[in-house]
């Protein structure tokens, strides 16, 4: 079987962001990067089921970003990732979701996976589309939001999650794609040991120009912060009066009083 | 100049970041205040099984081949959560270092992989005496060979993880008659040698977790194979092994103070006194800026050291420039985080009071900071005349 793991490298979420100069996308200048964490779902499932098939499967790990990108493609390989692939990309941030699972769909198309995992969405952007496009441009099952994985005699059964905290159960026969959502798993931490023997692991590097020249579906036109919010409302006076103003608010602008 | 961290460093420190926050962290106030000793070992088998227990250690051994630097940061992140855990994996990891840099291949094999696996909770370093704190020169336990043995007979004192270590590398004096530190060896003692008593375990004011405790060896006999590296070159070994210790050491140091100092600062932009946020004054400002200029310096301080360790380069001077400036900085900025709280900083509702009895310790244990300058004066004025 062979398996490859979508992953992407996103900023630490405890950052502080800010818009970059032409405003399409936040600084990264002064950011620490980690593995998105959707991703990290994707890659413990393909690693446990290359465990519980007894080690068979090689496991691609699959990765578009800058340099900077190889630390988060190593932690996928220390976890448990065979080999992998970087498409090296500075301006990966400019290309929209489409362009994104053109590049991976164009590279996996010779490579006869069996299964694919990427998470269920970035943890930047956000789009939560590039997995069913690749799946949609391979002509492949898809599930999405995954929150339960199980796989025997080549078909999935994937547990979802769908809106109100309904779940869904899919079954979907071999090959297939599967989005990840947190709930899965609880991911590994990669041993030290296992850090240190990824390095000897294989990452080729591919260029965009080798995989797709599709033009943007959607383009960035603006990246800001939310507005501030006001400073709220601060009732003063006797107690008598602001429970009467209070009342009045609530009455007004709100249901709780109805 | 290139002072990043290589990819495998950056992972590990989250590694140990994550680890330390979501594992440590929420258990390290009740070891403190109750302890839970079945927990605190749960842990340490964690990171052993993670490849905490032997960063520098060759992976023949067990270890995780992952270097000094490496070795540096995690240490600052376990410190950040949880102190006495840092200590404990510090000091293996020095245990594990010795036996590698010394020891048989026989010791090297029967070891260092079950300080490494977990199977040992601990290795200990048994150097200090009542009589021989910062003169370890001074020692008087003593090894007689007797046929096929060595009997010891001594005591020493506060020793890291004594109740839970698999071994102990021991230092006795074999030859009375030589000079001053020439005349001691190194042994290794396991757990559960007859004659081997475990002490009393002293009431510490932090670091509550990490037992420390006296050995006493009454007519402990051990094999004539259990002697490690030569005969009474033991001084020079453990000299040399300190230097290590004292990265670790200093590297613990920085996690509390850091630890503190996010704290307080955090708290300093929500606690309002005169209308403000007390983060608005100048008198706060300034600790901010101090404590955290300091922790930098020490942060280079002691990287610069790692890397000259894993380079293979002499590293004592800026081992003891390091472990002297960090641990000294740690205090300062576990002083401000305190002070920084005011009174809520004295109690047990806030973190800080345990970072400013952990951190204390610091300036004292592995070569106090009156020893750190000896160290590096004399390095310093060795090169001049």
């Amino acid at each position: 079987m062979k398996i490859l793991v979508c992953i992407k490298q996103v900023p630490d979420m405890e950052s502080r962001f800010r818009p970059n100069g032409d405003k399409t996308w936040y600084d990264e200048s002064d950011l620490a990067f980690r593995m998105n964490e959707y991703d990290e779902y994707a890659v413990e499932q393909a690693v446990q089921l290359k465990e519980q098939l007894g080690g068979e499967p090689e496991i691609t790990v699959l990765s578009i970003g800058p340099e900077r990108t190889v630390e988060a493609i190593k932690k996928a390989l220390a976890m448990g990732g065979d080999r992998a692939v970087h498409i090296r990309d500075d301006r990966y941030y400019q290309k929209d979701p489409w362009q994104i699972a053109s590049m991976i769909a164009s590279y996996a198309k010779g490579e006869g996976f069996d299964l694919i995992f990427t998470g269920m969405q970035s943890q930047d952007r956000g789009s939560a589309q590039v997995g069913v496009i690749v799946a949609e441009l391979l002509g492949i099952a898809c599930a999405t939001t995954l929150v339960g994985f199980s796989y025997d005699g080549g078909t999935i059964t994937a547990k979802r999650e769908l809106e109100g905290g309904i779940k869904g159960v899919a079954k979907l026969k071999l090959p297939a794609l599967v989005t990840c959502q947190l709930g899965l798993n609880t991911p590994r931490y990669p041993t030290l040991p296992n850090i240190m023997k990824a390095k000897k692991k294989e990452i080729a590097s591919l260029t965009p120009a080798e995989l797709s020249g599709e033009a943007e579906l959607t383009a960035t036109a603006a990246i800001y912060p939310p507005a501030k919010k006001g400073g709220g409302l601060v009732l003063e006076g006797e107690i008598g009066i602001q429970v009467d103003r209070l009342m009045g608010i609530l009455k007004e602008k709100t249901a709780v009083l109805r | 100049m290139f002072l990043e961290l290589t990819e495998e460093q950056k992972l590990i420190q989250e590694t140990a970041r994550n680890f330390a926050r979501s594992v440590l962290e929420p258990l390290a106030p009740k070891l403190d205040r109750e302890g839970d000793h079945p927990a605190f070992l749960a842990n340490l088998k964690k990171l052993a099984e993670l490849g905490f227990m032997g960063l520098n250690v060759q992976g023949e051994y067990g270890g995780s081949e992952a270097g000094v630097v490496a070795f540096s940061v995690a240490m600052t992140e376990i410190a950040r959560a949880c102190a006495s855990t840092a200590v404990t994996v510090s000091v293996n990891n020095m245990v594990c270092e010795v036996i590698q840099a010394i020891g048989s291949q026989e010791q090297k094999e029967k070891y260092i992989p079950r300080i490494c696996s977990g199977a040992y909770a601990a290795g200990s370093f048994a150097l200090t005496e009542t009589g021989a704190g910062s003169d370890p020169a001074g020692m008087t336990t003593t090894a007689v060979l007797d046929g096929d043995s060595w009997v010891l007979n001594g005591s020493k004192i506060f020793i890291t993880s004594a109740p839970y270590a698999g071994v102990f590398v021991v230092w006795a004096v074999t030859d009375k008659e030589a000079p001053k530190g020439k005349g001691i060896s190194c042994f290794l003692v396991e757990q559960g040698t007859p004659g081997l008593v475990i002490g009393k375990q002293e009431e510490k004011t932090g670091q509550h977790a990490s037992a420390t405790n006296e050995l006493v060896f009454d007519n402990c006999r051990i094999p004539k194979d259990a002697l490690m590296g030569k005969l009474n070159d033991g001084f020079r070994i453990a000299v040399a092994e300190l230097g290590g210790g004292r990265i670790g050491i200093g590297s613990l140091a920085l996690g509390i103070g850091l630890a503190a100092m996010d704290y307080a600062t955090r708290y300093s932009t929500e606690r309002v006194q005169f209308g403000q946020k007390i983060s608005s004054f100048q008198a706060t400002q300034w600790k901010i800026a101090d404590s955290y200029t300091e922790l930098e310096a020490a942060r280079l301080l002691l990287m610069n050291a790692a890397f000259r360790k894993e380079s293979g380069r002499p590293f004592a001077k800026e081992a003891s420039m390091a472990k002297l400036f960090a641990t000294e900085a740690a205090n300062r900025a576990c002083y401000n985080a305190v002070q920084m709280l005011g009174g809520y900083g004295y109690t047990a509702d806030f973190p800080v009071e345990r970072y400013a009895r952990d951190v204390r310790i610091t300036s004292i244990y592995e070569g106090t900071s009156e020893i750190q300058r000896v160290i590096i004066a004399r390095e310093i004025l060795k090169n001049i005349g």
